[in-house]
Protein backbone atom coordinates (compact mmCIF):
# COMPACT_ATOMS: atom_id res chain seq x y z
CA UNK A 1 0.00 0.00 0.00
CA UNK A 2 2.85 2.07 0.87
CA UNK A 3 4.29 2.78 -2.80
CA UNK A 4 1.19 2.54 -4.48
CA UNK A 5 0.19 5.49 -6.83
CA UNK A 6 -2.20 7.63 -4.30
CA UNK A 7 -5.30 8.88 -6.86
CA UNK A 8 -7.02 11.52 -4.98
CA UNK A 9 -11.37 12.03 -5.58
CA UNK A 10 -14.08 12.49 -2.93
CA UNK A 11 -14.02 8.63 -3.03
CA UNK A 12 -10.35 7.86 -1.73
CA UNK A 13 -9.87 11.29 0.57
CA UNK A 14 -11.95 11.32 4.14
CA UNK A 15 -11.85 14.73 4.88
CA UNK A 16 -14.19 14.20 7.77
CA UNK A 17 -11.43 12.33 9.77
CA UNK A 18 -9.02 15.00 9.12
CA UNK A 19 -11.61 17.13 10.68
CA UNK A 20 -11.96 15.21 13.39
CA UNK A 21 -8.22 15.07 14.12
CA UNK A 22 -8.24 19.14 14.18
CA UNK A 23 -11.09 19.46 16.01
CA UNK A 24 -9.11 17.21 19.09
CA UNK A 25 -6.12 18.47 18.72
CA UNK A 26 -6.59 22.12 17.95
CA UNK A 27 -4.31 22.38 15.63
CA UNK A 28 -4.70 22.65 11.81
CA UNK A 29 -2.71 20.50 9.16
CA UNK A 30 -3.53 23.04 6.47
CA UNK A 31 -0.64 25.24 8.04
CA UNK A 32 2.10 22.60 7.33
CA UNK A 33 4.48 23.57 4.33
CA UNK A 34 6.64 20.21 4.89
CA UNK A 35 10.22 22.13 5.88
CA UNK A 36 10.81 18.64 7.43
CA UNK A 37 11.55 19.82 10.76
CA UNK A 38 9.55 17.86 13.01
CA UNK A 39 11.22 14.75 11.36
CA UNK A 40 14.69 15.75 11.83
CA UNK A 41 13.72 16.06 15.27
CA UNK A 42 12.12 13.18 16.33
CA UNK A 43 14.21 10.84 18.28
CA UNK A 44 11.82 7.70 16.88
CA UNK A 45 11.94 7.98 12.76
CA UNK A 46 14.01 5.41 12.65
CA UNK A 47 10.85 3.07 13.92
CA UNK A 48 8.51 4.75 12.19
CA UNK A 49 7.06 3.91 8.96
CA UNK A 50 5.35 7.11 8.05
CA UNK A 51 7.82 10.57 9.75
CA UNK A 52 5.91 13.10 11.25
CA UNK A 53 5.72 15.09 8.14
CA UNK A 54 4.71 12.45 6.10
CA UNK A 55 2.21 12.26 8.81
CA UNK A 56 0.49 15.68 8.23
CA UNK A 57 1.20 15.27 4.62
CA UNK A 58 -0.74 12.01 4.59
CA UNK A 59 -3.71 13.95 6.68
CA UNK A 60 -3.58 16.72 4.28
CA UNK A 61 -4.42 14.59 1.51
CA UNK A 62 -6.97 13.23 3.35
CA UNK A 63 -5.57 9.43 4.28
CA UNK A 64 -5.99 9.39 7.61
CA UNK A 65 -6.44 5.38 7.43
CA UNK A 66 -3.25 4.74 5.83
CA UNK A 67 -1.67 6.81 8.82
CA UNK A 68 -3.86 4.53 11.53
CA UNK A 69 -2.87 0.96 9.80
CA UNK A 70 1.06 2.28 10.67
CA UNK A 71 3.01 1.80 13.64
CA UNK A 72 4.18 5.48 13.41
CA UNK A 73 1.64 6.47 15.83
CA UNK A 74 2.22 4.41 18.49
CA UNK A 75 5.93 5.02 18.37
CA UNK A 76 5.97 8.85 19.16
CA UNK A 77 7.25 9.20 22.62
CA UNK A 78 5.51 12.05 23.09
CA UNK A 79 8.87 14.12 23.66
CA UNK A 80 7.30 17.20 22.13
CA UNK A 81 10.24 17.92 20.15
CA UNK A 82 8.43 18.60 16.96
CA UNK A 83 5.65 21.14 18.27
CA UNK A 84 8.72 23.25 20.25
CA UNK A 85 10.48 23.38 16.51
CA UNK A 86 7.63 23.97 14.04
CA UNK A 87 7.69 27.27 12.24
CA UNK A 88 3.84 27.32 11.31
CA UNK A 89 3.29 26.46 14.86
CA UNK A 90 1.46 23.07 14.04
CA UNK A 91 1.26 21.22 17.36
CA UNK A 92 1.87 17.80 16.39
CA UNK A 93 2.71 16.49 19.40
CA UNK A 94 -1.55 17.26 19.83
CA UNK A 95 -2.13 15.56 16.84
CA UNK A 96 0.23 12.41 17.55
CA UNK A 97 -2.52 12.24 20.59
CA UNK A 98 -6.08 12.93 18.33
CA UNK A 99 -4.89 10.23 16.11
CA UNK A 100 -4.19 7.87 18.58
CA UNK A 101 -7.03 8.54 20.56
CA UNK A 102 -9.25 8.33 17.28
CA UNK A 103 -7.36 4.41 16.28
CA UNK A 104 -8.32 3.57 20.29
CA UNK A 105 -11.91 4.38 20.72
CA UNK A 106 -12.64 2.58 17.03
CA UNK A 107 -10.27 -0.17 18.09
CA UNK A 108 -8.82 0.28 14.58
CA UNK A 109 -5.77 -1.89 12.89
CA UNK A 110 -2.79 -0.98 13.72
CA UNK A 111 0.46 -2.96 13.69
CA UNK A 112 1.33 -2.16 16.97
CA UNK A 113 -0.05 -4.05 19.78
CA UNK A 114 2.38 -3.66 22.81
CA UNK A 115 2.24 0.27 23.06
CA UNK A 116 -1.56 0.03 23.53
CA UNK A 117 -1.47 -2.60 25.42
CA UNK A 118 1.20 -0.62 28.19
CA UNK A 119 -1.40 2.36 28.19
CA UNK A 120 -4.46 0.22 28.29
CA UNK A 121 -2.60 -1.55 31.87
CA UNK A 122 -1.58 2.13 32.84
CA UNK A 123 -4.82 3.55 32.89
CA UNK A 124 -6.27 0.24 34.59
CA UNK A 125 -3.76 0.84 36.89
CA UNK A 126 -5.12 4.35 37.99
CA UNK A 127 -8.70 3.21 38.07
CA UNK A 128 -7.62 0.73 40.57
CA UNK A 129 -5.40 1.67 43.03
CA UNK A 130 -5.01 5.76 42.08
CA UNK A 131 -1.59 5.19 42.00
CA UNK A 132 0.63 3.22 39.85
CA UNK A 133 1.36 -0.70 41.14
CA UNK A 134 4.99 -1.15 39.34
CA UNK A 135 4.60 -4.86 39.88
CA UNK A 136 1.69 -5.78 38.37
CA UNK A 137 1.97 -3.26 35.83
CA UNK A 138 5.23 -5.30 34.72
CA UNK A 139 3.38 -8.73 35.40
CA UNK A 140 0.06 -7.98 33.48
CA UNK A 141 2.29 -7.02 30.83
CA UNK A 142 4.39 -9.92 30.83
CA UNK A 143 0.85 -11.98 30.91
CA UNK A 144 -0.79 -10.56 28.52
CA UNK A 145 1.28 -10.05 25.89
CA UNK A 146 2.95 -13.50 26.26
CA UNK A 147 6.53 -12.46 26.45
CA UNK A 148 7.19 -14.30 29.62
CA UNK A 149 10.47 -13.80 30.56
CA UNK A 150 10.59 -10.43 30.07
CA UNK A 151 12.32 -8.32 32.56
CA UNK A 152 12.25 -11.08 34.88
CA UNK A 153 16.07 -10.48 35.77
CA UNK A 154 15.41 -6.99 36.78
CA UNK A 155 12.63 -7.93 39.34
CA UNK A 156 14.81 -9.49 42.11
CA UNK A 157 17.56 -6.35 41.76
CA UNK A 158 14.28 -3.96 41.72
CA UNK A 159 12.60 -5.94 44.56
CA UNK A 160 15.70 -6.18 46.87
CA UNK A 161 16.29 -2.23 46.41
CA UNK A 162 12.81 -1.49 47.23
CA UNK A 163 12.52 0.20 44.46
CA UNK A 164 9.21 -1.99 43.11
CA UNK A 165 6.56 -2.73 45.85
CA UNK A 166 5.01 -5.60 46.57
CA UNK A 167 2.13 -4.52 47.64
CA UNK A 168 -0.16 -1.58 46.26
CA UNK A 169 -0.41 1.92 48.21
CA UNK A 170 -3.72 2.58 49.41
CA UNK A 171 -6.05 6.11 48.58
CA UNK A 172 -9.26 7.25 49.36
CA UNK A 173 -9.59 9.18 46.50
CA UNK A 174 -10.80 5.70 44.92
CA UNK A 175 -14.58 6.29 44.51
CA UNK A 176 -13.47 10.01 43.23
CA UNK A 177 -11.69 8.36 40.55
CA UNK A 178 -13.77 6.25 39.54
CA UNK A 179 -16.71 9.14 39.40
CA UNK A 180 -14.53 10.92 37.53
CA UNK A 181 -14.06 7.94 34.80
CA UNK A 182 -17.70 7.62 34.75
CA UNK A 183 -18.71 10.83 34.44
CA UNK A 184 -16.48 11.16 31.17
CA UNK A 185 -18.40 8.04 29.70
CA UNK A 186 -21.24 9.71 30.14
CA UNK A 187 -20.51 13.25 28.61
CA UNK A 188 -19.07 11.32 25.24
CA UNK A 189 -22.44 9.29 25.57
CA UNK A 190 -24.63 12.04 25.43
CA UNK A 191 -22.03 14.06 23.12
CA UNK A 192 -20.84 16.67 25.16
CA UNK A 193 -17.55 15.76 24.95
CA UNK A 194 -15.14 14.20 21.87
CA UNK B 1 20.55 32.33 55.94
CA UNK B 2 20.51 32.58 59.66
CA UNK B 3 18.97 29.25 60.97
CA UNK B 4 15.84 29.87 62.63
CA UNK B 5 12.89 27.53 63.69
CA UNK B 6 10.93 29.31 60.37
CA UNK B 7 11.23 27.63 57.66
CA UNK B 8 12.41 29.67 55.00
CA UNK B 9 9.87 29.13 52.15
CA UNK B 10 6.86 26.18 52.58
CA UNK B 11 6.09 24.65 49.44
CA UNK B 12 3.26 21.75 49.08
CA UNK B 13 4.37 18.62 47.57
CA UNK B 14 3.68 16.04 44.19
CA UNK B 15 5.87 13.03 44.59
CA UNK B 16 4.07 11.56 42.13
CA UNK B 17 3.97 7.76 41.47
CA UNK B 18 7.80 6.90 40.83
CA UNK B 19 8.84 8.84 43.54
CA UNK B 20 7.19 6.20 45.87
CA UNK B 21 8.33 3.20 44.05
CA UNK B 22 11.29 2.89 41.60
CA UNK B 23 12.75 6.23 41.90
CA UNK B 24 12.64 6.24 46.13
CA UNK B 25 16.09 8.01 46.33
CA UNK B 26 14.59 10.86 44.75
CA UNK B 27 11.96 11.20 47.33
CA UNK B 28 14.29 10.04 49.62
CA UNK B 29 17.19 12.72 48.31
CA UNK B 30 14.82 15.45 47.80
CA UNK B 31 13.53 15.74 51.61
CA UNK B 32 16.90 15.35 52.69
CA UNK B 33 17.60 18.40 50.79
CA UNK B 34 14.72 20.37 51.69
CA UNK B 35 15.30 19.91 55.13
CA UNK B 36 18.78 20.60 54.93
CA UNK B 37 17.86 24.08 53.14
CA UNK B 38 14.90 25.16 55.90
CA UNK B 39 12.94 24.66 52.69
CA UNK B 40 9.44 23.66 54.80
CA UNK B 41 7.66 20.66 52.64
CA UNK B 42 4.34 19.03 52.91
CA UNK B 43 2.69 16.23 50.98
CA UNK B 44 -0.36 16.61 49.46
CA UNK B 45 -2.71 14.33 50.86
CA UNK B 46 -3.82 11.40 49.10
CA UNK B 47 -2.55 12.29 45.39
CA UNK B 48 -3.15 10.15 42.42
CA UNK B 49 -1.41 9.24 39.47
CA UNK B 50 -1.90 12.42 37.04
CA UNK B 51 -2.17 9.99 33.89
CA UNK B 52 1.69 10.53 32.97
CA UNK B 53 2.14 9.93 29.25
CA UNK B 54 -0.13 6.83 28.74
CA UNK B 55 -3.40 9.17 29.55
CA UNK B 56 -3.20 12.18 27.30
CA UNK B 57 -1.87 10.17 24.74
CA UNK B 58 -5.07 8.44 24.13
CA UNK B 59 -7.38 10.52 26.39
CA UNK B 60 -6.81 14.19 27.01
CA UNK B 61 -9.79 15.09 29.00
CA UNK B 62 -9.06 11.85 31.09
CA UNK B 63 -5.90 13.49 31.48
CA UNK B 64 -6.47 16.88 32.46
CA UNK B 65 -9.27 16.01 34.50
CA UNK B 66 -6.90 14.01 36.18
CA UNK B 67 -4.83 16.67 36.88
CA UNK B 68 -7.45 18.95 37.38
CA UNK B 69 -8.35 17.09 40.50
CA UNK B 70 -4.98 16.86 41.81
CA UNK B 71 -4.67 20.74 41.51
CA UNK B 72 -7.69 21.15 43.53
CA UNK B 73 -6.01 18.51 46.10
CA UNK B 74 -3.29 20.78 46.68
CA UNK B 75 -5.27 23.35 47.67
CA UNK B 76 -5.63 22.14 51.16
CA UNK B 77 -1.65 22.53 51.46
CA UNK B 78 -0.12 26.08 51.50
CA UNK B 79 2.58 27.14 49.37
CA UNK B 80 3.71 26.51 46.20
CA UNK B 81 3.16 22.64 44.04
CA UNK B 82 6.83 21.64 43.92
CA UNK B 83 7.29 18.25 41.82
CA UNK B 84 10.18 16.14 41.47
CA UNK B 85 9.29 14.26 38.42
CA UNK B 86 9.43 15.50 34.83
CA UNK B 87 6.16 14.18 33.12
CA UNK B 88 4.15 15.39 36.44
CA UNK B 89 5.93 18.24 36.00
CA UNK B 90 4.95 18.42 32.65
CA UNK B 91 1.28 17.08 32.78
CA UNK B 92 0.28 19.61 35.58
CA UNK B 93 1.38 23.07 33.91
CA UNK B 94 0.20 21.06 30.54
CA UNK B 95 -3.26 21.42 32.30
CA UNK B 96 -2.68 24.52 34.08
CA UNK B 97 -1.90 26.08 30.64
CA UNK B 98 -4.68 24.35 28.52
CA UNK B 99 -8.01 24.97 30.86
CA UNK B 100 -6.57 28.89 31.43
CA UNK B 101 -7.09 29.41 27.49
CA UNK B 102 -9.84 27.34 27.11
CA UNK B 103 -12.76 27.51 27.56
CA UNK B 104 -15.02 24.69 26.52
CA UNK B 105 -12.02 22.32 27.64
CA UNK B 106 -12.08 24.43 30.90
CA UNK B 107 -15.83 23.45 31.48
CA UNK B 108 -15.64 19.21 30.59
CA UNK B 109 -13.17 19.14 32.67
CA UNK B 110 -15.23 20.76 35.57
CA UNK B 111 -18.26 18.74 34.66
CA UNK B 112 -15.76 15.47 34.74
CA UNK B 113 -14.58 16.45 38.48
CA UNK B 114 -17.74 17.93 39.43
CA UNK B 115 -15.96 20.91 41.07
CA UNK B 116 -13.95 24.05 39.82
CA UNK B 117 -10.86 23.64 38.45
CA UNK B 118 -8.56 25.42 40.57
CA UNK B 119 -5.64 26.73 38.45
CA UNK B 120 -4.33 29.31 40.40
CA UNK B 121 -1.42 27.48 42.83
CA UNK B 122 1.92 27.68 41.11
CA UNK B 123 3.74 24.86 39.81
CA UNK B 124 7.31 24.68 40.14
CA UNK B 125 9.81 22.00 39.38
CA UNK B 126 12.35 21.09 42.05
CA UNK B 127 15.27 22.70 39.74
CA UNK B 128 13.43 25.91 39.64
CA UNK B 129 12.89 26.12 43.77
CA UNK B 130 16.52 25.89 44.07
CA UNK B 131 18.03 28.15 41.17
CA UNK B 132 15.07 31.04 41.52
CA UNK B 133 13.11 30.38 44.80
CA UNK B 134 16.08 29.61 46.86
CA UNK B 135 18.51 31.43 44.46
CA UNK B 136 22.07 30.66 42.88
CA UNK B 137 23.61 32.56 45.15
CA UNK B 138 22.29 31.51 48.43
CA UNK B 139 22.98 27.73 47.00
CA UNK B 140 26.36 28.49 46.52
CA UNK B 141 26.84 30.49 50.11
CA UNK B 142 25.20 27.17 51.93
CA UNK B 143 27.09 24.42 50.38
CA UNK B 144 29.60 22.39 53.15
CA UNK B 145 31.19 20.04 51.34
CA UNK B 146 31.78 21.51 47.37
CA UNK B 147 31.77 18.73 45.07
CA UNK B 148 34.72 19.90 43.24
CA UNK B 149 36.63 17.61 40.71
CA UNK B 150 33.16 15.89 39.74
CA UNK B 151 32.40 15.84 36.45
CA UNK B 152 28.86 15.79 35.57
CA UNK B 153 26.72 15.84 32.14
CA UNK B 154 24.03 17.38 32.59
CA UNK B 155 20.51 15.31 31.31
CA UNK B 156 17.69 17.65 30.77
CA UNK B 157 15.69 15.11 28.93
CA UNK B 158 12.32 16.18 26.99
CA UNK B 159 10.14 17.50 29.43
CA UNK B 160 11.64 20.18 31.35
CA UNK B 161 11.48 22.54 28.59
CA UNK B 162 9.43 21.37 26.22
CA UNK B 163 6.91 22.76 24.57
CA UNK B 164 8.31 26.12 25.17
CA UNK B 165 4.96 27.71 26.42
CA UNK B 166 4.07 25.59 29.07
CA UNK B 167 6.75 24.58 31.74
CA UNK B 168 8.65 27.99 31.21
CA UNK B 169 11.41 26.34 33.28
CA UNK B 170 14.29 27.43 30.64
CA UNK B 171 15.28 28.41 26.87
CA UNK B 172 13.77 25.27 25.39
CA UNK B 173 16.48 24.44 22.98
CA UNK B 174 20.03 26.18 25.04
CA UNK B 175 18.74 25.68 29.08
CA UNK B 176 21.44 25.95 31.39
CA UNK B 177 19.89 25.63 34.72
CA UNK B 178 21.24 22.23 35.80
CA UNK B 179 24.50 23.58 34.81
CA UNK B 180 24.00 26.59 37.05
CA UNK B 181 22.84 24.35 40.00
CA UNK B 182 25.88 21.96 39.38
CA UNK B 183 28.56 25.73 39.48
CA UNK B 184 27.09 26.52 42.60
CA UNK B 185 27.60 23.14 44.20
CA UNK B 186 31.11 23.48 43.20
CA UNK B 187 31.16 20.47 40.33
CA UNK B 188 32.17 20.48 36.59
CA UNK B 189 29.40 20.61 34.23
CA UNK B 190 30.85 18.97 31.08
CA UNK B 191 29.86 20.25 27.66
CA UNK B 192 28.12 17.53 25.59
CA UNK B 193 25.59 16.38 22.49
CA UNK B 194 22.99 14.63 24.24
CA UNK B 195 21.11 16.79 26.79
CA UNK B 196 18.15 17.19 25.45
CA UNK B 197 17.58 14.01 23.15
CA UNK B 198 14.81 11.69 24.55
CA UNK B 199 16.14 8.22 26.27
CA UNK B 200 13.11 6.48 25.11
CA UNK B 201 10.34 7.26 28.33
CA UNK B 202 7.89 5.18 29.10
CA UNK B 203 8.22 2.53 25.92
CA UNK B 204 10.71 0.81 28.70
CA UNK B 205 7.65 -1.53 29.66
CA UNK B 206 6.28 -2.10 26.40
CA UNK B 207 9.03 -1.60 23.52
CA UNK B 208 12.45 -1.69 25.97
CA UNK B 209 14.46 -2.25 22.48
CA UNK B 210 13.58 1.78 21.80
CA UNK B 211 14.71 3.00 25.35
CA UNK B 212 18.26 0.39 24.80
CA UNK B 213 18.91 2.18 21.31
CA UNK B 214 18.23 5.79 22.60
CA UNK B 215 19.49 5.65 26.12
CA UNK B 216 22.96 3.97 24.88
CA UNK B 217 23.23 7.02 22.59
CA UNK B 218 22.79 9.74 25.55
CA UNK B 219 25.65 7.27 27.95
CA UNK B 220 28.02 7.03 25.05
CA UNK B 221 27.58 10.82 24.71
CA UNK B 222 28.04 11.52 28.29
CA UNK B 223 31.30 9.08 28.81
CA UNK B 224 32.69 10.87 25.49
CA UNK B 225 32.58 14.28 26.62
CA UNK B 226 34.54 12.82 29.60
CA UNK B 227 31.63 12.98 32.11
CA UNK B 228 32.40 10.98 35.35
CA UNK B 229 28.38 11.08 35.93
CA UNK B 230 25.14 12.38 34.73
CA UNK B 231 22.64 14.17 36.80
CA UNK B 232 18.81 13.91 36.08
CA UNK B 233 15.56 15.57 36.88
CA UNK B 234 12.73 12.74 36.00
CA UNK B 235 12.44 9.51 37.65
CA UNK B 236 11.73 8.12 33.92
CA UNK B 237 15.63 9.21 32.55
CA UNK B 238 17.01 7.92 35.57
CA UNK B 239 15.34 4.13 35.22
CA UNK B 240 16.57 4.42 32.01
CA UNK B 241 19.50 5.25 32.16
CA UNK B 242 20.46 3.71 35.51
CA UNK B 243 18.29 0.73 35.70
CA UNK B 244 18.32 -0.36 32.26
CA UNK B 245 22.52 0.37 31.91
CA UNK B 246 23.78 -3.21 32.74
CA UNK B 247 22.30 -4.37 29.53
CA UNK B 248 23.06 -1.77 27.37
CA UNK B 249 26.87 -1.84 28.09
CA UNK B 250 26.49 -5.81 27.96
CA UNK B 251 24.42 -6.31 24.87
CA UNK B 252 24.47 -3.05 22.59
CA UNK B 253 21.38 -2.40 20.74
CA UNK B 254 19.45 -5.15 19.45
CA UNK B 255 16.48 -4.67 17.24
CA UNK B 256 13.56 -7.51 18.48
CA UNK B 257 13.53 -10.85 17.39
CA UNK B 258 11.68 -14.21 18.03
CA UNK B 259 14.65 -14.76 20.76
CA UNK B 260 13.50 -10.82 22.20
CA UNK B 261 9.43 -11.76 21.42
CA UNK B 262 10.01 -14.42 24.20
CA UNK B 263 12.64 -12.49 26.22
CA UNK B 264 11.92 -9.53 26.23
CA UNK B 265 14.64 -7.67 23.23
CA UNK B 266 17.45 -6.57 26.40
CA UNK B 267 18.23 -10.24 26.58
CA UNK B 268 19.74 -11.16 23.31
CA UNK B 269 24.12 -10.90 23.10
CA UNK B 270 25.23 -8.85 19.93
CA UNK B 271 27.23 -6.65 21.51
CA UNK B 272 27.95 -3.34 19.00
CA UNK B 273 30.09 -0.49 20.98
CA UNK B 274 29.97 -2.09 24.77
CA UNK B 275 31.22 -3.36 26.96
CA UNK B 276 31.88 0.01 28.91
CA UNK B 277 32.63 1.89 31.64
CA UNK B 278 29.65 2.01 33.92
CA UNK B 279 28.47 5.91 34.13
CA UNK B 280 26.40 6.14 37.69
CA UNK B 281 22.93 8.17 37.44
CA UNK B 282 22.02 11.31 40.08
CA UNK B 283 19.29 13.06 40.64
CA UNK B 284 19.60 16.73 41.19
CA UNK B 285 18.85 16.55 44.27
CA UNK B 286 21.08 13.56 45.56
CA UNK B 287 24.52 15.72 44.67
CA UNK B 288 22.42 18.65 45.96
CA UNK B 289 22.20 17.10 49.40
CA UNK B 290 25.62 15.81 49.38
CA UNK B 291 27.08 18.97 48.93
CA UNK B 292 25.16 20.32 52.01
CA UNK B 293 26.85 17.85 54.00
CA UNK B 294 23.59 15.63 54.13
CA UNK B 295 24.67 12.41 55.33
CA UNK B 296 25.78 9.92 52.95
CA UNK B 297 23.30 7.35 54.42
CA UNK B 298 20.05 9.59 53.81
CA UNK B 299 20.70 10.29 50.17
CA UNK B 300 18.93 7.03 49.00
CA UNK B 301 22.53 5.88 46.92
CA UNK B 302 22.06 2.46 47.91
CA UNK B 303 19.30 1.68 45.84
CA UNK B 304 20.45 3.36 42.91
CA UNK B 305 21.69 -0.04 40.39
CA UNK B 306 24.78 1.32 39.06
CA UNK B 307 26.55 1.73 42.33
CA UNK B 308 27.98 5.62 42.71
CA UNK B 309 29.89 5.11 45.79
CA UNK B 310 32.99 4.32 44.06
CA UNK B 311 33.16 7.08 42.45
CA UNK B 312 32.15 9.41 45.01
CA UNK B 313 35.31 7.50 46.93
CA UNK B 314 37.10 7.85 44.23
CA UNK B 315 36.76 11.95 44.05
CA UNK B 316 36.82 12.09 48.11
CA UNK B 317 33.41 13.17 48.20
CA UNK B 318 32.06 10.49 50.52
Amino acid sequence: MKNKLMHLSNETMNVGFVKKVEALSGTSVRRCFQCGKCSAGCPMTAFMEHPPNRVVRLLQLGQGARVLAGRSIWYCASCETCTTRCPNKVNLAAIMDALRKLSWDADGPSKESYVQLANRLFIENIRTYGRQYELRLGAAFNMKSGQFLKDLMLGPKLLSRGKMKLFHQKNKNLPEIEAIFNRIEEMRKKGEAL
Amino acid sequence: MTPGKKNFLNYSYYPGCSLHASGREYDISTQALFKALNLGLKEVPDWFCCGATPAHNVDELLSLSLCAKNLSLADQVEGDLAVACAACFSRLKTTQHHLKEDDTKRQQVETAIAGPASLGKPVKHILEILARDFGLARLEESVKKPLLGLKVAAYYGCLLTRPPEVPELDDCEDPSIMEDILRALGAEPVKWSHRMECCGANFTLSRPGVVLKLSNAILKSAQEAGADCIMVACPLCHGNLDIRQESINKYGTPEGSLMGNIFGSDYIPGSEDGPRREMPIFYVTQLAALAMGVPTDKLGLESVIVDPRPLLNEKDLL
